[in-house]
C-alpha cells in the first residue's frame, strides 16, 4: 500500500505497449533496412508498401518521410458499423462487440451461415530456433492496411484500438479518411463501452462467488487498464464479506465427503483445504 | 490483511459489547475503577482484539470469560436500513472501518442473512461510487452527502476509480496534468 505507484499499468505504459503493433506505411524516401533486437526491418523503397512497428511509423511520419495507411477498422464506415453493433444489437446489449477472429477461428458471419464447413487451419510460424508456434493477438497484424477484405468478415476492434486510434489521429490525421468524423466515432464508442463496464459492477458478486461473471470478450487494453483497480477492489471486497459463508460451505462439503459421499473429487478438495 | 496494515490495526481497536460470565479480580480498570473486581454479568465495550481473545475459552472447551454481542453498527436496525436502501446509510458514522469490522464479526458469528445483506449493500454502493468517481463534479455537487458516508474500504475504492479515470483522461489529452 505504501508503494507510490498504482497497481497495474498506467495509461502511458499501455500506449507504449501499443506502439509494438504493426502498421502499413507508404514510404516517401529510401531507407536502408535496420537490424533491431526485435527483428530486422525491411529496406524502405518509395512506392512499395511496408509493414513497420507503430513507433517507427509515427517517427517517420513526423519527419515527413512516410505516410501511414490506416487499418481497415479505423474508417468512419467501419466504426459506424461497430457502434451500431454496440448500441443497437440486442445480443451485445451487455457485451462488447466481437474482437477480430483468431486465425483458424470462424468469423461471426461464417458461424451463422455454414456451421459445418471446416475452417482453414491456422498457418504456423517458426521461431529462429525452428520451434513451431501460432501467433496470438499482440503479435497478429490486426492494424495493417488490407486491400481485400473477405466478404462476411465484419470490422472488429483490435485489442489496442483506443491507443492506436488516438495515436494515429494525433500524428497522422491527414492520412485518415475524415479524421473529424473518426475522432467523434472513437469518442462515442469509448463512452458506450465505458458505460457497459460500469453496468457490469452490478453482476460482479456472481464473479466473486464463482459461476457468474462479466463478459469481457473484446475488451480493449486501455479499458482493462482503466477498470482494473476498481473492479479488482469490488471483487476483493465481496470476497472478504462472503469469506465466512464460503468457509462454512467448504466445511459442509468436507463433512459430506467424510461421511462417505462421492470421492471422485476428493483429491481436488484436499488441495482446496487450508 | 497484513501485520503493518494500518486499517487492520484500526479495525482491531473498534469496540465490541461484551458480557462477563465470571468474576474477575482486579480487572476493574476496564470499567473505570482500578483496583476493583469485575462482577459476572457486567457489560463493557471492549476493543475487538481483547474481546476476541477473552471469548476464546469457548472454543477450548473451558468456560468462557466473556460472551460477545453484535456491535450496534451491525444491529437489526441497521440491517433493515440496508434492506430499504443501501445508498442512504451513513456508514462512516456507524463505524469508520465498517466492512473490515463486519468481516471480523462474520468470522465470529454465523449470520448467513447478514452476509447476503452486506454483499448486496457493498455492490449497490460500489456502483454508486463508480458513478461519482467518474463524474468530476461528484465531490462538490449533490453526491457530497453520500461520499461523506463512505467507510475506509469504500474510500479506497473511490480513490482508485477516480485516479484511473483521471489518468486515462490525462493520457487522452482531455485534461491537463497537474
Amino acid at each position: 500500500m505504501a508503494f507510490p505507484l498504482p497497481r497495474g499499468i498506467t495509461p502511458p505504459e499501455i500506449s507504449f505497449l501499443a506502439e509494438m503493433e504493426m502498421v502499413t506505411v507508404l514510404p516517401r524516401q529510401r531507407l536502408d533496412g535496420l537490424e533491431l533486437l526485435g527483428g530486422s526491418l525491411p529496406t524502405l523503397l518509395p512506392p512499395r508498401r511496408t509493414t513497420l512497428p507503430l513507433w517507427l511509423a509515427l517517427l517517420l511520419k513526423r519527419q515527413r518521410r512516410a505516410n501511414i495507411l490506416p487499418p481497415p477498422w479505423l474508417h468512419p464506415e467501419s466504426l459506424e458499423l461497430i457502434l451500431e453493433i454496440e448500441t443497437q444489437n440486442d445480443e451485445y446489449q451487455h457485451a462488447f462487440s466481437p474482437p477480430p477472429p483468431l486465425p483458424g477461428q470462424p468469423t461471426l458471419a461464417h458461424r451463422d451461415r455454414d456451421r459445418d464447413r471446416a475452417v482453414a487451419a491456422p498457418v504456423p510460424r517458426y521461431t529462429p530456433d525452428g520451434d513451431k508456434y501460432y501467433p496470438t493477438p499482440p503479435f497478429l497484424p490486426q492494424n495493417v492496411a488490407r486491400d481485400h477484405i473477405p466478404p462476411g468478415e465484419p470490422p472488429a476492434l483490435p485489442f489496442h484500438w483506443l491507443e492506436v486510434g488516438t495515436m494515429l489521429l494525433d500524428a497522422a490525421s491527414d492520412d485518415l479518411v475524415e479524421p473529424d468524423q473518426t475522432r467523434r466515432l472513437l469518442k462515442e464508442l469509448r463512452e458506450v463501452r465505458t458505460a457497459k463496464i460500469r453496468s457490469g459492477v452490478e453482476v460482479l458478486d456472481a464473479a466473486a462467488v464463482g459461476g457468474g461473471g462479466v463478459a469481457l470478450t473484446g475488451v480493449g487494453a486501455m479499458e482493462v487498464g482503466e477498470g482494473r483497480g476498481f473492479i479488482a477492489g469490488v471483487v476483493d471486497g465481496l470476497r472478504r464479506i462472503g469469506a465466512s459463508k464460503e468457509q462454512a460451505r467448504r466445511e459442509e462439503l468436507a463433512e459430506e465427503m467424510a461421511n462417505g459421499g462421492y470421492d471422485a473429487s476428493q483429491d481436488y478438495e484436499d488441495d482446496m483445504e487450508f | 490483511m497484513s501485520y503493518y496494515d494500518i486499517d487492520a490495526i484500526l479495525t482491531d481497536a473498534q469496540k465490541l459489547p461484551c458480557t462477563f460470565e465470571l468474576d474477575v479480580p482486579g480487572l476493574g480498570v476496564l470499567e473505570g475503577n482500578p483496583g476493583e473486581n469485575i462482577k459476572a454479568g457486567t457489560r463493557i465495550d471492549l476493543p475487538l482484539w481483547l474481546g476476541e481473545m477473552l471469548s476464546i475459552g469457548a472454543r477450548l472447551g473451558t468456560s468462557r470469560l466473556v460472551t460477545l454481542d453484535i456491535p450496534s453498527a451491525l444491529s437489526e436496525r441497521v440491517m433493515n436500513a440496508f434492506k430499504a436502501d443501501p445508498r442512504t446509510v451513513d456508514l462512516r458514522s456507524l463505524a469508520p472501518h465498517f466492512y473490515s469490522l463486519s468481516e471480523r464479526i462474520l468470522e465470529l458469528f454465523e449470520e448467513e442473512e447478514m452476509v447476503e445483506i452486506l454483499s448486496n449493500t457493498f455492490k449497490k454502493r460500489a456502483a454508486e461510487i463508480a458513478d461519482h468517481a467518474h463524474n468530476p463534479q461528484g465531490a462538490l455537487g449533490q453526491g457530497a452527502d453520500f461520499l461523506r458516508g463512505l467507510d475506509e474500504t469504500e474510500r479506497q475504492l473511490f480513490r482508485v476509480a477516480h485516479d484511473s479515470a483521471k489518468q486515462t483522461r490525462i493520457w487522452a489529452g482531455e485534461t491537463k496534468k497537474k
